[in-house]
């Protein structure tokens, strides 16, 4: 585990909650950021954005879950730091509901395909 | 009779069947616009159950109407008319007709499609909570006995048609039966137990499908003109005074333009209220509106000047909003589809302003009050008689504690527990029943090697939920 290494030699888990509509502009700033690979839930969550109406027949009712997708991001070589600055470049509208970004350590990786393990698997 | 008269004779004949079958299948097309319709409006756990309802209903009332429903009407037709009925006659005609008259099942079946778009209006109501088997039985007393009666009343020559009541295509002999029979019901089986809170405030419960629900609306609508313009439904006549001439053709096309007219001003009616009550048109009560503005002028499509077709159209789409609101809010009765508004009010206001715009009347051949009566009239006894005897029917159930499914069942939805049915799966791929406690069952049913009895081994004490497996032992599915 040499000190050069990004990320303290370890592999990190950026999680991301976006506007839905600003999905592809964080796609490119991720892809520029030289870490492409992701995964991308449709969620529905509760955080500083206010309340909207929805209406049936007519009728209000308070929607207070908003639509927002989350993106996971596995790095090692990348330092998580870039990743988060480039999904906040991306997602930034400056309007409450912009979502937020955590990072977390991951233990172990393995890909699939190729039996890799650790660093190399991501 | 020359061999010319009587070719033409059996022209006009076979013709006018054609155009009776043609619209016939129109009419029976309504329940696939009835199905999604409602499909749209229930939740997405309900969806199943709401479909099935609408399959039994067809099924299973279509048949009662053959056998019981269609001679009930000619019979209570007979008496109330004061003419007397001959009640073996009236199901001999129909099981055994006579050599030479073609059109009696044909003729029937004109009169069911009519008969089963009353009944499939009640499930609407009552969708999300009412078990099945008081269902079906309410259709088979409907088909058999309550829609039978009515139309015995009226189509089939009763005291109410006696009477001069005017409801051409069925706005009231069908739609309003339909809409207060549903109303009663979900009345008394109560609302869904989400519906209110405990201070008497109501959640908004929305259904999953908006496209649903407007391709429903749609498919309504076009089978609608078959409702209508086919009630008009003989084309021609022939007699050897006169030779071939228009019968209901005549006026068919009064027909189709009051049809079409009140069609647009129910959806201009409803958009324009939800505008004006909450800022913006809404998209269901636009879909309902259409359904209400065709409920209005079908008692009176026939009869009144078309001007008249945009004032009921406009009423009775504008009426939507305020007698939904007082149902749930007032009555706090769930009426799920708001098939009351759309049915039942719609279409009683339809018929108690047919005084008002009766061609009769600006032609000056009846005047407003004698055309008034009867309207009035027609419209009490029918809606009296739907809402005694479907109270009668629902609360026989309710008493009996089998009107509505049970707490848990309702919680969970009544396509999983009620049908076993999963309407938007997941996940597909192989169907293996997998434990709670991790174990895997690939067999079907029968423990696999080394397992303990599945009383162990489940989280709900033995029963596998959902949907059991297709994956055999040895690997086939």
């Amino acid at each position: 585990m040499s000190e050069e290494l990004p990320n303290d030699g370890g592999i990190k888990m950026v999680i991301a909650i976006v506007r839905p509509d600003k999905l592809s502009d964080v796609k490119r700033s991720l892809a520029e950021a030289g870490a492409p690979s992701l995964t991308v839930t449709n969620v529905s969550g509760r955080g500083s954005q206010p309340a909207k109406k929805g209406q049936w027949r007519g009728e209000e009712y308070t929607v207070d879950l908003h639509q927002k997708v989350k993106i996971e991001c596995v790095v090692s070589d990348i330092p998580a730091e870039d990743v988060v600055e480039a999904i906040a470049d991306g997602a930034h509208t400056g309007e409450p509901g912009d979502g937020k970004v955590f990072v977390t350590s991951v233990d172990s990786a393995l890909q699939i395909r190729t039996g890799k393990t650790g660093r190399d698997a991501v | 009779m020359t061999p010319l008269q009587s070719d033409l004779a059996t022209v006009v004949e076979g013709v006018n069947m054609v155009w009776v079958l043609t619209v016939t299948f129109l009419i029976f097309f309504m329940h696939a616009g009835f199905a999604m319709l409602e499909a749209g409006q229930v939740r997405s756990k309900n969806v199943a159950n709401q479909l099935t309802k609408n399959l039994l209903t067809w099924s299973v009332g279509v048949t009662v109407y053959f056998l019981l429903g269609a001679a009930v009407s000619t019979i209570v037709g007979g008496f109330t008319g004061g003419g007397g009925a001959d009640v073996l006659g009236a199901f001999t005609d129909l099981y055994m007709p006579a050599e030479g008259a073609a059109g009696t099942w044909v003729n029937w079946l004109f009169g069911a499609v009519f008969a089963m778009t009353a009944a499939t209006i009640v499930s609407g109501a009552v969708a999300g909570r009412a078990k099945l088997r008081a269902y079906i039985t309410y259709t088979v007393l409907l088909a058999g006995v309550i829609y039978p009666v009515v139309v015995g009343f009226t189509w089939a020559g009763g005291f109410l048609s006696t009477l001069g009541f005017h409801d051409f295509a069925g706005g009231v002999i069908v739609h309003a039966m339909g809409g207060i029979a549903g109303l009663t019901a979900a009345w008394i089986i109560g609302p869904r137990m989400d519906r209110y809170n405990d201070d008497g405030s109501v959640n908004v419960i929305p259904g999953h499908s908006m496209a649903f629900a407007v391709l429903g609306t749609l498919i309504l609508a076009f089978g609608w003109y078959g409702f209508n313009v086919g009630t008009a439904a003989s084309p021609l006549a022939y007699s050897e005074a006169d030779g071939v001439t228009l019968a209901s053709f005549a006026y068919v096309g009064r027909v189709a333009l009051v049809t079409t007219l009140g069609m647009a001003a129910g959806a201009m009616g409803a958009g324009g209220l939800s505008l004006v009550k909450t800022g913006k048109v809404d998209t269901l009560y636009v879909a309902n509106g259409v359904l209400a503005g065709l409920v209005g002028i079908t008692s009176v499509a026939d009869a009144i000047v078309w001007p008249g077709a945009i004032v009921v159209g406009l009423l009775a789409g504008a009426q939507l909003p305020v007698v939904f609101g007082f149902i749930e809010k007032r009555l706090k009765i769930d009426d799920v589809c708001a098939v009351f508004p759309v049915h039942g009010s719609a279409g009683v206001l339809g018929a108690l302003l047919y005084p008002v715009f009766a061609v009769d009347l600006w032609a000056g051949n009846a005047s407003f009050v004698e055309l008034l009566v009867p309207q009035v009239v027609g419209v009490v006894v029918i809606a009296a008689w739907t809402l005694a005897a479907t109270a009668a029917v629902f609360g026989a159930f309710r008493a009996a504690g089998e009107a509505r499914v049970s707490r848990e069942h309702e919680l969970e939805g009544l396509d999983s527990s009620e049908h076993g049915v999963d309407t938007y799966p997941e996940f597909g791929g192989r169907d293996e029943a997998v434990r709670v406690d991790g174990g895997v069952r690939i067999d079907g049913g029968k423990r696999t090697r080394g397992s303990r009895p599945p009383s162990d081994r489940t989280a709900d004490g033995g029963r596998v939920s959902g949907v059991e497996k297709t994956t055999t032992e040895d690997g086939e599915n």
